[in-house]
């Protein structure tokens, strides 16, 4: 006499063999090979190869006007852009000191795709500059808490200047991501 | 891949940078009252077994984040690059093994300035080292 359960089994085991094929298989699992390579894009395949997910800044940054937020060197930009008080993204204005000291990250260029080492220098010894609330930005790329403090932004980086009085944020590229 | 691999196959160069040169310099000097100048002064430390555990003990060295085998890297570079003449004749560089074992012993539990000045001030009275190692610590305004 056998039990509820083996004669189950026994059902489900003649079953697959009658009504499946292992040539059946064998050529679905086949074309699903054949297909796959046609998919590298899923983020799996992205981050085996070492290449992180675009941030939202990384998506909409662009090349071409260092007077927007979204200008790609200011991927962890948070502060007042120097480019839009006389100076550039590069350069302080006439009267203002850059900082010695900074925080140093990186931003992905989408012009060629490419990471570049930055260094996020305020531009101190000048009353805060005021311009247009589109000149305030607020970025985070790779940025961490104030507890890291060598990689924060919220920090006013002029402490190492003669005067720590804070005019605007600078983004300077300082080289290529090797 | 995981970012502490990434990490390690950035070069010592890039390391440095993204770890140390926002506040070293990106050539290894910045506000010398305020943070240690690198730049043909680090290497005179390593005429001390104390000074070469040091380098690699201070915590902002020993936690950062890189692997044993960046670190062990990263740290060759900033003596051997940096310390440009101020490194002893006979000096080795860094292994991943020592950096490894360093690193696990933060100096966490001692004053890190009373430990400084006290081997500076044996490196300029034995080992003829630059007394420009005095700079840091002076009043930084």
């Amino acid at each position: 006499m056998t039990s509820p359960f083996d004669q189950m089994s026994e059902r489900l085991t003649r079953n697959l063999a009658r009504f499946s094929s292992r040539r059946g298989f064998l050529s679905k699992f086949g074309a699903a090979l054949l297909v796959s390579p046609v998919f590298p894009l899923l983020p799996v395949a992205r981050a085996a190869k070492g290449e992180s997910p675009k941030t939202d800044f990384e998506r909409n940054a662009q090349a071409t006007d260092d007077t927007k937020c979204n200008y790609w060197k200011y991927c962890a930009s948070d502060g007042i852009l120097c480019s839009c008080c006389g100076g550039g993204h590069h350069t302080c204005p006439p009267g203002a000191e850059p900082s010695p000291i900074s925080w140093i990250g990186t931003c992905l260029n989408p012009q060629d795709g490419k990471s570049y080492v930055i260094a996020y220098r305020d531009c101190c010894g000048k009353p805060m500059c005021t311009a247009g609330k589109s000149c305030l930005c607020d970025n985070s790329d790779r940025e961490l808490p104030t507890y890291r403090a060598s990689l924060n932004n919220d920090i006013i980086w002029c402490f190492g200047n003669s005067s720590a009085t804070y005019h605007c944020s600078t983004a300077a590229l300082v080289g290529a991501v090797k | 891949m995981l970012h502490a691999e990434m990490t390690q196959l950035r070069t010592a160069r890039t390391n440095y940078l993204l770890n140390c040169g926002g506040c070293h310099g990106l050539e290894g000097v910045s506000n010398s009252r305020l943070v240690p100048d690198l730049r043909d002064q680090v290497g005179f430390f390593l005429n001390l077994p104390e000074g070469r555990g040091y380098v690699a003990r201070l915590p902002n060295v020993a936690f950062s984040k890189t692997t044993d085998e960046a670190l062990a890297g990263l740290l060759n570079y900033v003596v051997f690059s940096l310390g440009g003449d101020s490194v002893p004749k006979v000096t080795k560089p860094y292994t991943v093994r020592e950096v490894s074992q360093l690193r696990r012993q933060p100096l966490t539990e001692v004053s890190l300035a009373r430990m400084r000045q006290r081997m500076v001030s044996v490196l300029i009275n034995q080992y003829n080292a630059t007394t420009e190692l005095r700079r840091y610590g002076e009043d930084a305004y």
